[in-house]
């Protein structure tokens, strides 16, 4: 029956062909390690996320007056709606923790060098994204700790000069945050930011496909990336492993992995997202007395604490962004292997120890 | 030499503009009540200390909560124009403490206890104590404290009636909060349990012992009714926690096996 179907859709789109272009015949470094698995954990993340999204706004309603209540209503009355619920909350932590991971191997391996310029700019455009998108989700409960989150976060966007108090009331619809900042975050965040981010994953595939993947610089490959800007090139593995079986199972492998954490949280520790202000609805008249973003913005939030001025915090973290984007602009050296790159590597084991303990030093703030 | 050097300022400069993270923290104001009474001695200052020990303290309330007057204003904290009342007479205390507590200034005069109020029956300073407030628990009835005036017997049999709902209420409250900061609805169970510890409370000033313990029982069948609920909420996330337990078990599985099955190939 599967042979006929086959040999039925081979006959008229030749997928066949397409199968063995891009699965069996796709071929990848023999030295191909697991870290590489990330981006295919990546996309499963994203669709959860989408999926779970659109099956929360079957019953959450964007209304500053029925939001909190609809949330509850989803916890506790819809069936499997707690479960739905924290898939989606604790799914945007993990998507931030896996596209770290996914960067810093990135950068670790030396990927983002030439001629994969662009892969890394549209990846780490992708981060910016998906922190755009959990802020703007965060407000969507409108619970006391959605409110002042985002009250803090929109009001250090007033610290740029001339344009700041208008793009702050921008943001928020008004002077304050309320009924009208949250149906902006929630058309942001249930249909800009997901077409938006969907795009760009598109773009990042689309020069994965055009460049072909990079070999690790470590293994049985030469270190030195072969990337010579005369003609176009892509970069093919031949003698390599196969995408499918072989790497494919990897994924399969990595993906089963990451269910197995994301499950244990959803199920073991469902409060890790939250805090008890999580729980209570939004008083734009009670600030709550410790009110922290959530852990991947402790470090901004930190940083804009510890310069006497929001502008000069918020500039110096403009410069550290502007400064990774540009990475593969501004290191042009072809060595990858990280050992080989001894003032990469301190600078960038000094950035993620200096990142870890302003995150520490803005939880216990 | 010179590039390098430009790279150590550049990375050393930010360095400069950080502040102690104690420069952040600024100090609380104290009303002008506690700034100079709390440096006069004897009766003037001790009711300071007393009262920094207090509930009343732990909950914000301030000299003025009290005696009224202006607690911004030093030279005119004390007037009457500003509310100052002073220290109320004996007989005037449950009235005066009653302005915040009205239930229970209510339980108060109609129990013996307020009955004997002016005849050198206990006002609510004789239990709790003034300026240094202790909340309303049942250690507040104790062999030490009760004998002062009578036996200590009936007291003994209303206290041992009220410690088990005491402890009850008090768990029972643990549990809600913990729920209620995990995404239950608590609301409605919360809502019970404040009508049913309103209704313990009316006890505290009751001192009729076979009323207390009779409805010390029927509070207690209320309670039954919650402790089910969060039985029922207790259950469900132990299932939970089960299902949950085979999923994540069914995934390193299957991660295992997929791992093993691309070894096949390698």
């Amino acid at each position: 029956m599967l042979n006929r179907l086959y040999r039925w859709l081979d006959l008229r789109y030749g997928i066949g062909e397409i199968a063995e272009k891009e699965l069996t015949g796709y071929l990848l470094p023999r030295n191909i390690n697991e870290w590489y698995s990330l981006g295919s954990v990546l996309l499963v993340i994203f669709a959860i996320q989408v999926v779970t999204g659109m099956l929360l706004m079957i019953y959450y309603v964007p209304d500053a007056d029925k939001a909190f209540k609809s949330v509850s209503f989803i916890m506790n009355e819809v069936p499997f709606g707690w479960f739905i619920r924290l898939c989606h909350a604790v799914g945007s932590n993990m998507m931030v923790a896996v596209l770290l991971m996914h960067m810093l191997s990135t950068l670790m391996m030396g990927s983002y060098k030439a001629p994969r310029e662009l892969n890394w700019v549209t990846g780490f455009t992708l981060f910016a994204l998906v922190q755009g998108i959990s802020l703007t989700g965060y407000l969507a409960p409108w619970s006391q700790l959605s409110f002042w989150a985002t009250t803090v976060a929109t009001n250090s966007v007033s610290a740029i000069p001339v344009l700041g108090p208008t793009l702050v009331e921008f943001l928020r619809g008004g002077k304050l945050v309320g009924p009208a900042t949250l149906g902006r975050f929630f058309a942001l965040h249930a249909a800009v930011l997901p077409v938006v981010i969907a795009a760009f994953i598109g773009a990042h595939l689309f020069f994965l496909k055009r460049t072909g993947i990079s070999a690790p610089p470590f293994g049985r490959d030469e270190t030195a990336n072969p990337f010579e800007a005369r003609e176009y090139h892509y970069q093919g593995h031949p003698g390599g492993i196969p995408f499918f079986p072989n790497y494919a199972l990897q994924d399969l492998s990595s993906i089963s992995i990451y269910f197995a954490v994301f499950l244990a949280v959803v199920f073991f520790w469902p409060n890790m997202p939250f805090t008890p202000d999580a729980f209570v609805p939004a008083d734009p008249f009670k600030t709550p007395a410790h009110i922290k973003p959530e852990w991947y913005f402790l470090a901004n939030y930190q940083t804009l604490k510890i310069f006497p001025s929001e502008l000069l915090g918020l500039s110096v973290q403009a410069a550290a962004m502007t400064f990774l984007a540009l990475l593969p602009f501004i290191d042009r050296s072809p060595e990858r292997h990280p050992l080989k790159r001894p003032l990469f590597l301190t600078l960038a084991i000094a950035g993620i120890l200096l990142w870890i303990a302003l995150s520490v030093w803005g939880h216990l703030s | 030499m010179i590039r390098k050097n430009i790279l150590a300022i550049l990375l050393l400069a930010p360095l400069l503009f950080l502040k102690p993270a104690a420069a952040v923290a600024a100090e609380q104001p104290e009303t002008v009540c506690i700034q100079c009474h709390g440096s006069m001695p004897d009766r003037l200052g001790a009711p300071v200390n007393l009262w920094r020990g207090s509930i009343h303290a732990e909950n914000g309330i301030s000299c003025n909560g009290c005696h009224g007057g202006d607690p911004k204003d030093a030279a005119n904290a004390m007037s009457p124009q500003r509310g100052f009342l002073g220290a109320p007479k004996e007989k005037d205390i449950p009235a005066f403490c009653g302005r915040c507590h009205p239930g229970v200034y209510k339980d108060y005069l109609a129990s013996a206890h307020g009955r004997a109020l002016g005849a050198g029956g206990p006002t609510c300073v004789t239990c709790h104590s003034n300026h240094q407030v202790m909340k309303a628990s049942l250690a507040l009835i104790n062999e030490k404290s009760c004998t002062r005036c009578h036996s200590f017997e009936r007291a003994k049999a209303i206290r041992d009636a009220m410690s088990g709902t005491e402890a009850r209420i008090v768990g029972i409250s643990g549990r809600i909060a913990q729920f209620q900061v995990s995404g239950v609805d608590t609301e409605k169970m919360g809502k019970a349990l404040f009508a049913v510890r309103n209704r313990f409370h009316t006890l505290f000033h009751d001192v009729d012992v076979n009323r207390v313990k009779n409805e010390s029982a029927a509070i207690n069948k209320e309670l039954d009714k919650l402790d089910a609920a969060l039985k029922v909420i207790d259950d469900e996330h132990a299932r939970r926690r089960v299902v949950g337990g085979i999923a994540v078990a069914a995934a390193l599985l299957l991660a295992i096996l997929f791992h093993l099955m691309k070894k096949t190939y390698d």
